[in-house]
């Protein structure tokens, strides 16, 4: 789904000259956490500073592999899998790379750009993913400082993504000395950072949109994955949702969804009016303490699949020991079931991937999906204006029809 | 179209009007019962009814773990249990609707993104469990002092509540400080807990006729310049100077750390482990709220100054956050000295920063964020405690952070003495041991320290009792043993008598 390298220069006002030449300087990020959502913000961070696509290097997806080879013995406390396995990404950049890197970005990232910021409290990280990687480095530091050792700079900043106009002075104090730069560079490459990464999450949301579009022409269902950006890593989600994708069902993320107004608009416009919430985005009338960016999200999606007619089925995924899920199980459950949505859940999910009994969830998950989609749709549609924005004018009037049948 | 769904939604309390004030019972926990006593106080001191919750108990666990979602972390299955068990009970005696009409419960929130923050879902789910859904349950943002009348204006959270429970908070920092620097040394058992019991209750009633003058900033000034707080704890003190203790009792200094409710909790919640302790011949630091308090205050500092270069009035706002933190320093070692500077200062902020920084980024939230790190740190380094004891929940997600990065300190200072324990509830023997084995430890250098001082100093215990016959006041709970460089009780006890200066640290 994400494209791991960097593609061409980003567009935007030119970069403040004379640049320095940064092209022989390697740059590893660690593929895990947040980076899911955000990787293409420092593939234009960074390629705006003048380091070659090439030198841009993200880990590869997590492994067991990969956590015994590379991360065996760094770690240094029990916790959840996705920051556990930050351990062998870490290891993977020192000691995996046949071009040797000479900077390991790590970013601890705070609040992320969330497109529901301002309609919820804040869009902050998990605790455990923001201060993850000051707790998987002690694990590299705690004899001797291994990224020295092996001649490689570590760097780590502190980011209020949620913040653009504080976000360059992060950056700046944490890289200044590290890159050479000097804050306009850095301002500057931020700026192309945050366009790279609107870019890139419209061009999914316009995907997203596309299979939601067709479902809707073709009155056939798909399938919502409620899960957390790092659940797309084959080794943390598992690629659950491609087993069931093999089935014939498309698959669509909730972080990726459409958030066309005339979409909302066709879903949420009703209780908007009756002021049941502020806007298509609200999710107070589900959840009370909307802090954290991907519960936000994820507690959003369920509503949206609640009321979308061709999102018959949700994949909840989610990893052992999260205790930001923790608290959203039921709730989630609730959301998406409330209108006859089909609801399976994927929790405590580890380093191993549980492939017997994945492939007879499928199996169940099939069978319901082709038993009840065709009603679960039907059920929905009715409960929405005629009006759907997916369908061209002659659907439009089979869709209309439809609902009204008793 | 059909209307026939009814889609989720989250609970809503209903509204507590001013009406039922004097019939409905303000329900809160989450702190010592001192605490708890004095925040009483300041509830009816504005005619609320209040009820703290029954002290923690193992069966509460058992409680929680029935009715919230799997996987929840030890405070918040021992919190809600409590509510649980509680509410049964009074159902079982009054009936489902006396229950519902004759009480609410008032819990803390914010802290962003942390389950702290969260708590109130596993609460409703509870109440849902239990088919209590009517029961209402309000939020107290901690971060906030004056917030919007609540639903019905039953309950106000306003500056006379707020300030009140604040400074109820710092005095039963007071007493808990004072408890736990008498009670190891007490010549006559029981005599700290019977004091204790008598301070709390004078105390409330002190909070229970507190003068309200004004409402908002006349208000603020009267808690800030009033001598009607530290007039109390003078006769606290005089409660305490009854009590004699021996400081020759060579005992280690265990500081308490950790996730916020499991540090302050005094009960089953964390295996009793402050009274394990002591039973096993230590002396707890245990940790102040206000610590926490000084957190959130200070914190608008940082964030001001990374605004600088967007925000015009940083300046201005970074001076009021400054004024209002001295203000309630000031306030807190008035406290202290009206009860002669026997509790301990509150560490500088910016030192927790200073030492945290290498190996946890300050602005990270959620927990004790860095403080963990520092307050391991400072203590160590000031030599203020033979051994740290950090009280982690069983899936705590901020904890686990800043435990691992204890492993970079733990490198870089080997001869830091560092407990973690894992809290689950329910694993008593085994949290206990892994303690007790990093506590004979910290017993050695306690004594090392004592032999220490005495061979420095050439005392010896025949002439300190001498000194201490011809000088009782020395024998009072409420003297100062001034820190000469030793992180245990005895060895600067020793010191003192031979009017030794500060040993090297």
């Amino acid at each position: 789904m994400q494209t791991w390298f960097g593609k061409k220069a980003s567009a935007g006002s030119p970069p403040p000259s004379p640049r320095k030449d940064r092209s022989g300087i390697r740059v590893g990020i660690p593929k895990v956490l947040n980076v899911w959502s955000t990787s293409q913000f420092w593939v234009g961070f960074l390629r705006d500073l003048g380091i070659e696509s090439e030198n841009i290097v993200f880990s590869s997806d997590t492994s067991e592999e990969q956590g015994r080879e590379f991360g065996k013995g760094r770690g240094t406390v029990d916790c959840c899998y996705p920051v556990k396995s930050i351990s062998g990404h870490y290891g993977e950049l020192i000691f995996g790379q046949k071009k040797k890197i000479n900077i390991i970005l790590s970013p601890m990232i705070y609040s992320l750009p969330s497109f529901m910021r301002g309609h919820v409290s804040e869009t902050l990280a998990c605790t455990r993913v923001m201060a993850g990687p000051e707790n998987i480095k002690a694990g590299f530091m705690k004899e001797s400082d291994v990224f020295a050792d092996n001649g490689i700079k570590y760097a780590s900043p502190f980011l209020s993504m949620a913040e653009p106009d504080v976000v360059p002075k992060q950056m700046y104090d944490c890289l200044k000395d590290v890159l050479d730069v000097d804050y306009a560079e850095i301002e500057h490459a931020v700026e192309a950072g945050y366009r790279e990464l609107r870019a890139f999450n419209k061009r999914m949301r316009d995907a997203s949109r596309e299979i939601m579009a067709w479902c809707a022409r073709e009155n056939k269902p798909c399938v919502l994955v409620l899960g957390r950006p790092y659940h797309m890593d084959p080794g943390i989600g598992h690629e659950i949702e491609s087993d069931l994708q093999a089935h014939g069902y498309p698959i669509v993320w909730l972080q990726y969804l459409p958030i066309d107004d005339d979409l909302l608009n066709w879903i949420f416009g009703e209780e908007v009016q009756a002021k049941k919430i502020r806007s298509p985005l609200d999710i107070s009338d589900v959840w009370t303490s909307s802090n954290s960016s991907n519960t936000n999200e994820i507690l959003w999606g369920a509503k949206f699949a609640a009321r979308f007619p061709w999102i018959t089925c949700v994949l909840r995924l989610s990893s052992y020991e999260c205790g930001m899920d923790q608290p959203t199980y039921t709730p989630t459950q609730k959301i998406v079931e409330a209108a006859g949505t089909l609801f399976f859940k994927f929790g405590d999910l580890d380093s191993t991937k549980p492939a017997g009994s994945i492939r007879i969830r499928i199996e169940t998950i099939v069978h319901y999906l082709a038993k009840y989609s065709d009603k679960i749709i039907q059920k929905k549609l009715a409960l929405l204006p005629a009006d759907c924005p997916l369908l061209a004018e002659k659907e439009k009037t089979l869709v209309a029809a439809a609902s009204n049948q008793p | 179209m059909a209307t026939a769904v009814q889609h989720y939604t989250s609970y809503k309390a209903r509204p507590f009007t001013r009406e039922q004030r004097d019939t409905t019972t303000i329900l809160f926990g989450g702190l010592t019962w001192k605490h708890e006593r004095l925040v009483q106080g300041v509830f009816n001191n504005l005619n609320y009814k209040a009820k703290p919750l029954p002290n923690i108990t193992r069966a509460d666990l058992d409680a929680g773990k029935e009715l919230i979602d799997v996987g929840a972390c030890c405070p918040t299955i021992f919190t809600t249990g409590s509510l649980v068990n509680f509410l049964k009970t009074e159902v079982a005696e009054n009936g489902k609707q006396k229950t519902i009409d004759d009480y609410v419960f008032l819990t803390a929130g914010a802290c962003g993104p942390c389950r702290f923050g969260q708590y109130h879902e596993s609460y409703e789910m509870a109440l849902d469990g239990m088919g209590l859904k009517d029961f209402r349950l309000f939020l107290l943002a901690q971060d906030q002092l004056d917030q919007a009348p609540e639903k019905g204006g039953g309950l106000e959270i306003n500056m006379p509540l707020s300030l009140g429970i604040v400074w109820a908070i710092l005095c039963g920092d007071m007493l808990t400080d004072m408890e736990y620097q008498t009670r190891p040394y007490e010549v006559n058992p029981g005599d700290t807990d019977r004091v204790m019991k008598e301070s709390a209750d004078y105390l409330f009633e002190v909070f229970q006729k507190r003068p309200i003058h004004g409402k908002k900033w006349g208000l603020l000034a009267w808690h800030f310049l009033s001598s009607y707080f530290a007039d109390a704890l003078r006769v606290v003190k005089k409660k305490f100077d009854a009590i004699e203790v021996d400081r020759l009792q060579v005992k280690p200094k265990i500081k308490i750390t950790g996730e916020f409710w499991l540090q302050t909790h005094e009960g089953d919640g964390n295996y009793n482990i402050k009274h394990w302790l002591e039973q096993e011949g230590s002396e707890v630091m245990p940790p102040p709220v206000a610590v926490w308090l000084g957190y959130l205050l200070h914190t608008p500092i940082w964030r001001l100054q990374k605004k600088a270069v967007v925000d015009r009035k940083v300046k201005f706002k970074m001076a009021m956050v400054r004024g209002m933190e001295r203000l309630y320093v000031g306030t807190y070692n008035r406290f202290r000295k009206a009860l002669g500077n026997v509790p301990y200062a509150l560490p500088d902020q910016e030192e927790l920063k200073k030492l945290a920084s290498p190996f946890f980024h300050y602005e990270l939230r959620g927990g004790e964020g860095h403080m963990l790190v520092g307050k391991a740190l400072h203590a160590h380094l000031h030599k203020q405690a033979n051994m740290t004891c950090e009280l982690s929940p069983y899936s705590c997600m901020p904890n686990t952070m800043s435990q691992g990065a204890m492993a970079n300190v733990q490198g870089r200072y080997p001869e830091l003495l560092y407990a973690p324990i894992e809290i689950k509830g329910d694993a008593e023997v085994h949290a206990l041991s892994r303690c007790q084995m990093i506590l004979t430890e910290a017993k050695k250098r306690a004594q090392s320290e004592f032999v220490e001082a005495m061979a420095r100093t050439g005392m010896t215990i025949e002439k300190a009792r001498e000194i201490e016959a011809k000088r009782p006041e020395l024998k009072k709970a409420t003297y100062r043993i001034p820190h000469l460089g030793y992180a245990s009780t005895a060895a600067n006890y020793v010191m003192h008598l031979a009017g030794a200066k500060a040993a090297a640290v």
